[in-house]
């Protein structure tokens, strides 16, 4: 019997108990370079066991590595000890019991596919197309492997596996740092057209050969780049989330089905995109499927799981909010960006954070390219702004949406983690406020 | 274990390996949260052990970690960290800088007043409970938590040279919040804010006090909710401890980390605006303001032994007296700025690489106690407990919110503000300070959540502060 298949039968065998496991293989090839370069090479593995054990509407968690029936049988008689010591949660009413399966694709391992060898070979090629331009490239190179059961007590035993693929390269000026960026994210590496992400890089690096300017605090017309607007929209997922609506932090509160944003806004959480890294599940066994958040600028749905679910008398709708898509508009990007008398095209953000999660009020900075506009043409870069606003401000100062979107992918780092993406235009919002200069780029 | 790990090291033992490093960490963490007065979760991660192995080839590391401590994967792992160095160095500019040290063979155990793990789990419980239950009950708290986090790591480091050192720690990090909201606006309160992090174990907890401070957190979030802005466009501002910890950490503690001067954290943490050639000459603060990194002080989260590369702890000077003097180091970027390693080099776990990461930073004391500098003040704000931090690429520019400020009128306090937002230039905030607190107000303040490095790893480390006074800081910024 595999373990997965004991972890089934434990569900059955103790009959005042229920459970909840998360059993994972996982795996990272990661590569890091600097000063076009090798910084190092990672490998890591890890194989864990993450168990919430519940007793009537006690529970207690706890996980272990390299887990064997033995060891896990020994945790769970000690679990039973502890969890009669507990308080119960009185909002706690079941776990998950979506039936719905995904059809669990098999995927390859992405890390034996782009080994080592190959990604240096890439990186080396991008690195000498940028030489002549005395910019050399700094970034990430990131191949995961991950297997994972969800398996509890109200029979759901459902497997995801993701092999997803990370490169974002940092071209950085060596006359004076001006940094652009270009990223590629995906599981299948036959999307990756080293071609024309070198001839991307490049043309962005040869746009940051201006001069290098400050300009001064204020209100401006801005074009933000898809990765921008990605990722003011992450920062926004967090008010959608049925748990922000408990804890009183979730800006749409009270605003199902009503008009918060202009027409032209649409938001999808979509997990089956083909340009997008792709999901089964939510972290309870949820199938995780396609989801209208803002629709025409209408409000239509927070992003749901069992416990608020149920303790917020709401639907469940397995919806994370990894995979968010926004839908375009009509302007090209030459249209968004000549329609602009003076303003900046911002390409890349750093170190945001919310002043009150509520009002959506953040500051956080430009990075990797920042330049002015000027008579509908990008003609200097400017050192990195901070920047203070309501992130529901920015989305009602859209005026114009590009008319072809880009996946932007982000990895989250930490742990045994994951990487996402979203698919983003090109947007312009007017009165975008700038609040100081870092007087750096 | 340690045989293993020594069985490591003699495979290690390569003609082309210059330099070669094993750790192990078996680390405990448990952690208790209530939310809105009920137990959310009692989670605990114990014996999580991990592997890691570093080795130099041809001037280029390789790293390989794995949690899969079978005789299998560990030869797995010696493995893949030589194929990661071989293959890389044919993509290397420059070989790594490497010198030798002498080897090192210590234990050091830190002793707990109160063993979290060892303790009555009941007892743990019914103690967060008596606390979630106090912040439950007015109208105007909408929502509440209260957490701890209890953590134990054991980790041997051995190398190449004969170094092998073994050490137990443990750490706690307590934390309690509330929420008033009324109409649109919710403004919140913590205890004792986000630098709470402290080496030792219940006892910390019973330290921080939080029972005794539930009503004053309720208060003031509710007096927060009808509070006025800060209208000036510039005040002088005196920063409490907790929140100075966090500008200390955000402004020069990452500012002079020395990987940032290379480029090797471009990708994602940044950069910095430090140059070599300010070394020695670079005006960072006001005469007052001397800041130092030291590993050999063992009420801080950062005291060590030995690095995470094997160099000893050490206490080394930053800025003194105004003027940057030193750097935070590693063996490969030392000499590059000519110095010695700094003993800075640290990883969370054991299948994570070192990196160059701050121990125990520290704003030394100066004259005085708080009280004082607030009867010398005649017009400003005493402000504290963080709220926002941002700070940009190369640590220069920063934006900061507290949760609270208490406004002074001749030399005393007159009344609170809400979210009391400032910016700042580092040299010219620095160069601004114009009074530090005494030792009676000087102490650590830590978090385990300092995030850096890609993989990404969230380290503990410790920052020594006492209040100080900046003069006519923009505190008026608002979105």
């Amino acid at each position: 019997m595999n373990f997965q298949d004991e972890l089934v039968k434990i569900c059955s065998d103790y009959a005042d108990l229920k459970f909840q496991f998360h059993y994972r293989y996982w795996e990272t090839d990661f590569l890091r370079f600097y000063q076009s370069q090798i910084n190092y090479n990672i490998s890591k593995s890890s194989i864990s066991l993450s168990t919430t054990l519940y007793k009537g509407k006690k529970s207690y968690s706890f996980t272990i590595y390299n887990p064997d029936l033995h060891k896990l049988q020994e945790k769970i008689e000690e679990a039973r000890l502890i969890v009669d010591q507990l308080p119960e949660d009185p909002d706690f009413i079941d776990l998950e019991d979506d039936e719905q399966r995904s059809s669990e694709r098999e995927k390859s391992n992405n890390i034996i596919k782009v080994n080592l060898e190959h990604k240096l070979e890439i990186l080396n090629q991008i690195a000498k197309a940028l030489e002549p331009y005395d910019f050399r490239i700094f970034g990430t190179f990131i191949c995961n492997f991950k297997t994972l059961y969800i398996i509890n007590s109200n029979g759901i035993n459902k497997r995801e596996i993701s092999s997803p693929i990370f490169l974002e390269v940092k071209a950085v000026s060596q006359k004076n740092e001006v940094t652009v960026l270009e990223a590629y994210g995906g599981e299948n590496f036959n999307t990756f057209n080293l071609d024309r992400f070198t001839k991307n890089i490049t043309a962005k690096v040869k746009a940051a050969q201006s001069e290098v300017i400050d300009v001064e605090p204020g209100e401006y017309d801005v074009v933000l780049a898809p990765r921008c607007i990605g990722e003011f929209w992450n920062y926004l997922e967090s008010s959608l989330t049925a748990r922000s609506l408990d804890s009183r932090q979730s800006f749409f509160e009270g605003k199902l089905n009503q008009k918060v944003f202009p027409d032209q806004i649409t938001l999808i959480d979509d997990p089956e995109h083909p340009d997008l890294i792709n999901f089964d599940y939510n972290g309870d066994g949820h199938l995780y499927q396609k989801t209208f958040l803002i629709e025409n600028g209408v409000f239509k749905n927070f992003l749901v799981d069992n416990y608020y679910g149920r303790k917020l008398k709401m639907e469940k709708n397995g919806a994370e909010g990894a995979a968010l898509v926004m839908s375009t508009g009509n302007k090209t990007w030459e249209e968004l960006v000549g329609s602009v008398k003076r303003g900046l095209y911002i390409s890349s953000l750093h170190y945001m954070n919310f002043i009150n999660r509520k009002e959506t009020s953040i500051t956080g900075l430009t990075r990797d390219g920042t330049f002015l506009i000027e008579d509908g043409r990008l003609t200097k870069v400017v050192n990195n702004l901070r920047f203070t606003e309501k992130i529901a401000d920015i989305i009602n100062g859209i005026a114009e949406i590009e008319n072809q979107a880009y996946t932007v992918p982000y990895s989250s780092n930490y742990g045994e983690f994951g990487i996402s993406s979203v698919k983003m235009p090109h947007v312009l919002v007017q009165g975008f406020q700038i609040s100081s200069s870092t007087r750096t780029v | 274990m340690k045989d293993i790990i020594k069985r490591i090291i003699n495979k290690l033992d390569l003609p082309d390996v210059t330099f070669a490093d094993v750790r192990f960490t078996r680390t405990d963490q448990q952690m208790i949260y209530f939310e809105k007065g009920i137990l959310r979760s009692f989670d605990s991660e114990l014996d999580a052990s991990a592997l890691g192995i570093r080795v130099l080839i041809d001037g280029c590391w390789g790293f390989a970690g794995t949690k899969i401590l079978t005789d299998n994967e560990i030869d797995k792992t010696i493995k893949k960290a030589i194929y990661n160095a071989r293959s890389g160095a044919s993509f290397r500019r420059e070989p790594a800088a490497y010198r030798r040290q002498e080897p090192v063979t210590k234990s050091y155990v830190f002793q707990p007043e109160e063993d979290p793990f060892a303790m009555d789990n009941k007892y743990k419980i019914d103690y967060h409970q008596k606390i979630a239950s106090q912040l439950v009950g007015n109208d105007k708290i909408v929502y509440s938590y209260v957490y701890t986090e209890f953590y134990r790591q054991y980790k041997i480091y051995a190398n190449t040279e004969g170094s092998f050192v073994d050490s137990l720690v443990y750490d706690t990090m307590p934390m309690m919040y509330v929420l008033a909201a009324e109409g649109n606006e919710a403004l919140c309160r913590t205890w004792p804010g986000h630098m709470n992090g402290y080496r030792g174990g219940f006892e910390i907890v019973h330290r921080e006090k939080l029972p005794e401070n539930t009503e004053t957190i309720i208060k003031e979030a509710i007096d927060l909710l009808s509070a006025p802005r800060i209208e000036e466009e510039r005040a002088d501002i005196i920063i409490g401890g907790g929140h100075l910890a966090l500008q200390l950490h955000e402004s020069v503690g990452h500012a002079t980390e020395a990987d940032r001067i290379f480029g090797k954290e471009i990708s994602y943490a940044g950069k910095t605006f430090i140059k070599p050639v300010m070394l020695g000459n670079f005006r960072y603060g006001s005469d007052l303001v001397n800041i130092y990194s030291d590993s050999t002080d063992q009420g801080g989260l950062g005291f060590h032994l030995v690095d995470d590369e094997g160099t000893p702890g050490q206490k080394v000077d930053i800025v003194k007296n105004g003027i940057l003097v030193g750097q935070q180091t590693s063996q490969e970027n030392a000499p590059l700025l000519g110095l010695s390693p700094s003993s800075n080099m640290m990883a969370s776990f054991a299948d994570d690489i070192p990196l160059i990461r701050m121990t125990n930073f520290c704003l030394a004391p100066g004259n005085g106690s708080l009280n004082d500098l607030i009867r010398n003040t005649e017009h400003g704000y005493y402000i504290d407990f963080t709220k926002t931090w941002s700070i940009d690429d190369n640590r220069f520019n920063f934006q900061f919110t507290t949760e609270i400020g208490w406004k002074i009128e001749n030399g005393e306090i007159s009344g609170i503000v809400r979210e009391p937002t400032y910016y700042g230039i580092t040299p010219e905030f620095w160069g601004a300070c114009d009074a530090i607190c005494g030792e009676e107000n000087w102490k650590f303040h830590g978090t385990f959540h300092c995030g850096k490095g890609e993989p990404g790893q969230a380290m503990h480390l410790s920052h020594g502060v006492a209040p100080a006074r900046f003069k006519n800081v923009v505190v008026n910024v608002k979105a």
